[in-house]
């Protein structure tokens, strides 16, 4: 019964699709994309014509995504190289972004490989 | 000295294994002799496991950048504190923490039982060594602490907003708390092996849950806190995979407190309380997954780990362990008696724990979303707060009113008139609070209110037990001392009853605004005005610090500063903010300055104003008081407990 009950809230519209760059080619609306923010980056989220940045997969096998970002500073971890999810709307190529999340300083990742003896 | 380290976990490694087959062998064989060397090989797995821990503590504090680890995690600007607790800075180091908590509770709990329930732990051993073997094996093959490299000059350091007080506490308590369960999971696992499933596993066990209990929740509000004073983004829970990680064992920890009750008191629930014992369990491992395989996007980490691959293979076995053993114990797991009325003391507990696991469950659904719909319909689908604060309310507010009306019901069977009479006066508190409430305005949100004056009701009833107790005892202390555990409840139920108000309080009751100010301008919120005063920027040793400046006037007078610094090493910027508390009204003025630009003098202020959202802090307090005293030990609870299982000894 939880399970119907869980599922039907879901399908009720409270989900949102969280794609990467490679992944937005048919899709179109409301999403969330999960990448690397790659430069330039230009302008202010505050101005009428946003925060200018490119988004590319984490793995870097795809081409960049055009954003524009509206709304609060985005955190202060934000930069170029740093892995976002940025939320809003995509629409003829490009993402328009409300919302960007950064991810946290790692206290879980392992060193590099090469590092390593 | 990493050698030493290296050698140490290998160590550990080969006692564990030999505390999980020695122990096994001499379960099956009812051998005494096998038995003891076991226990005392995971006795020496904590001393061998303490001493690989004491290396790396060395390595850390004295900045020996040849450990890749210390020198991924730390530099020599850090303080002795931080460059300390890197140790849980990192996996490798959090690793290691968690099988030196798992040795030293595993020996502790085995040695403090070992006369009383000398048929029941020495299966405990075999199942505490399979345990620790995986947490040492993958310590030595996936992830040491201890690889090496050609020292550098200096380290990467830690994130700036990672050096904060509560960072140093916040991680070290979440693993007490996870580590923790796994003690009542090895007896209740002890106990089905070896065929002895009365109630001694849940009695010699009971403080073990509530301290990992207790540290798991403290932990957790010591995240939200912050999160709320270091992140800066107004919040302090996000709902996300990682804080989730931590609310599921929590949540199923806390019906499993709620549900022993009944067992102890009426032998029902004994499937239950082995399903919650396992599903906390289960889910403390399954959270690490999460976290750390990369496999669900989450603020705290994107980065895939080798690691990750392995707790899901552990969890899997561990599952298939308890649900096997649960099923071939069924027959000694029936209860001796039965649920009389569903208007009774038993029947309140059933449908907290109802409530409760409905509630994990929901969160669990909620961070395995994603991973369904990428595995059902090709495309990765997350749900945010919406859902999250949808299924808080429908099982949250429910659990509020239980938490009043349980402790007031009579065991076995009540009749709606008794119930009635019972609940007259915290009813009759809870109406006029509603009405007060209401012309106050809080009337503006319905679960606000609802949650308002649920506490009321809930905050009536520990009154009115309270009084009654005292009147029959003569004193508070008295009262208090006679049934720690009872009352110790009762001061963790304040405690929830504290967080549920702060919660709604800053959530439904909150103000913000948001405005671009130059100086002379000002910006106005629930009855305070803030004036841009300047914006400045200035060095200070190993940062540049820009502040916005503003004059506050109105409920309150005073400055208040906030903006980010940008640190030269490890070159990160932090956001900071600007914060005033009154603790008169447990209120926040929270500033957050945005861009600001000590060129052109312009920043972007949002001010936001959080009505009694530091009551969840006390609540932590509140809530470590209650914890306290149900854990002190208690000579007449032990004498009628040993009173009661003598038959099940002899």
């Amino acid at each position: 019964m939880l399970a119907v009950f869980l599922l039907y809230t879901v399908l009720r519209g409270s989900s949102t699709p969280t794609l990467t760059p490679s992944q937005l080619a048919n899709h179109t609306g409301k999403l969330a994309v999960v990448g690397v923010v790659v430069a330039p980056l230009r302008g202010d989220s505050h101005s009428s014509t946003g925060l200018r940045f490119g988004l590319r997969n984490i793995d870097g096998r795809s081409g960049v995504v055009p954003v524009v970002y509206r709304g609060d500073n985005p955190p202060p971890l934000f930069k170029v190289g740093r892995n976002v999810v940025v939320s809003g709307s995509y629409a003829h190529g490009s993402l328009t972004g409300d919302n960007v999340v950064t991810k946290c300083p790692s206290k879980y990742t392992s060193p590099p490989a090469s590092k390593a003896a | 000295m990493a050698d030493l380290g290296r050698a140490a976990l290998v160590v550990s490694l080969g006692l564990v294994v030999y505390a999980l087959v020695a122990g096994s062998a001499a379960a099956v064989t009812n051998r005494r002799r096998l038995a003891v060397s076991a226990r005392n090989a995971l006795f020496c797995a904590f001393g061998s496991t303490a001493i690989a821990s004491a290396v790396l503590a060395l390595a850390l504090v004295r900045h020996d950048f040849s450990f890749v680890y210390v020198a991924a995690h730390t530099n020599r600007t850090l303080s002795t504190a931080y460059a300390l607790s890197a140790f849980w800075g990192g996996q490798e180091g959090s690793l290691l923490l968690w099988l030196l908590v798992l040795t030293g509770f595993g020996a502790l709990a085995v040695a403090l039982n070992r006369t009383l329930l000398r048929d029941l732990t020495v299966w405990v051993v075999p199942v505490l060594g399979g345990i620790g073997t995986f947490f040492a094996f993958v310590l030595v093959a996936v992830a040491s602490p201890f690889a090496t490299q050609t020292a550098t000059v200096d380290g990467a350091g830690l994130t700036p907003s990672l050096q904060n007080p509560y960072m140093v506490a916040h991680p070290p308590m979440l693993y007490l708390g996870y580590v923790g369960l796994a003690i009542p999971f090895a007896f209740a696992a002890g106990a089905m092996l070896s065929g002895r499933t009365d109630e001694r596993w849940i009695v010699a066990t009971r403080r073990w849950t509530l301290v990992a209990w207790m540290f798991l929740g403290f932990g957790q509000l010591l995240g939200a806190h912050w999160a709320y004073v270091e992140v800066g983004w107004g919040g302090y829970y996000a709902w996300d995979p990682v804080e989730n990680a931590a609310l599921m064992p929590w949540l199923a920890a806390t019906a499993f407190l709620h549900s022993v009750m009944i067992q102890e008191r009426k032998g029902m629930l004994k499937v239950w309380n082995m399903v919650l014992v396992a599903l906390a369990f289960e889910l403390s491992i399954f959270g690490t997954f999460l976290t750390r395989s990369g496999v669900v996007n989450s603020i705290h980490s994107f980065s895939k780990s080798p690691i990750g691959a392995w707790f899901l293979g552990f969890v899997v076995i561990s599952s298939l362990f308890s649900l096997g053993l649960i099923m071939w114990r069924l027959p000694l797991l029936k209860a001796r008696t039965k649920l009389e009325s569903p208007l009774s003391r038993e029947a309140a507990f059933l449908y907290n724990n109802l409530l409760l696991v409905a509630l994990c469950l929901t969160v669990l659904w909620g961070v395995l979303f994603p991973i369904v719909t990428q595995l059902v319909k090709g495309e990765t689908r997350t749900i945010g707060r919406p859902y999250y604060d949808f299924f808080l309310r429908s099982f949250g507010l429910p659990l509020l009113l239980l938490m009043g009306i349980g402790p007031l019901i009579a065991w076995r069977r009540t009749s709606v008139r008794a119930l009635a009479r019972t609940l007259a006066w915290p009813v009759a508190v809870t109406l006029a609070s509603g009405v007060v409430l209401v012309a106050l305005g809080a009337g503006s949100s319905r679960p606000g209110l609802i949650a308002y004056t649920f506490s009321a009701f809930v905050l009536a009833t520990i009154v009115l037990e309270l009084v009654r107790g005292t009147r029959a005892t003569g004193s508070v202390a008295r009262l208090v001392s006679r049934n720690r555990r009872r009352y110790g409840g009762y001061v963790v139920h304040a405690a929830v009853v504290l967080l549920a108000i702060g919660v709604a309080g800053s959530s439904a009751y909150g103000s913000s605004t948001e405005r671009r100010l130059t100086p002379g301008e000002s910006v106005s919120v629930a009855g305070y005005t803030l004036t841009l005063r300047d914006v400045e920027r200035k060095r200070v040793p190993n940062a540049v610090e820009t502040r916005a400046v503003l004059d506050v006037d109105g409920r309150w007078a005073g400055t208040l500063s906030s903006g980010d610094n940008h640190y030269v090493n490890p070159p990160e910027p932090s956001r900071e903010i600007g914060l005033r508390t009154n603790w008169l009204r447990a209120e926040d003025l929270y500033v957050i300055a945005d861009s600001a630009n000590p060129k052109t003098k312009v920043a972007f202020v949002r001010v936001l104003v959080k009505p009694l959202v530091n009551l969840i802090w006390v609540a932590g307090i509140v809530f470590v008081l209650g914890s306290a005293i149900a854990l002190w030990p208690d000579a007449r609870e032990q004498r009628r407990l040993a009173t009661r299982l003598a038959p099940a000894r002899a």
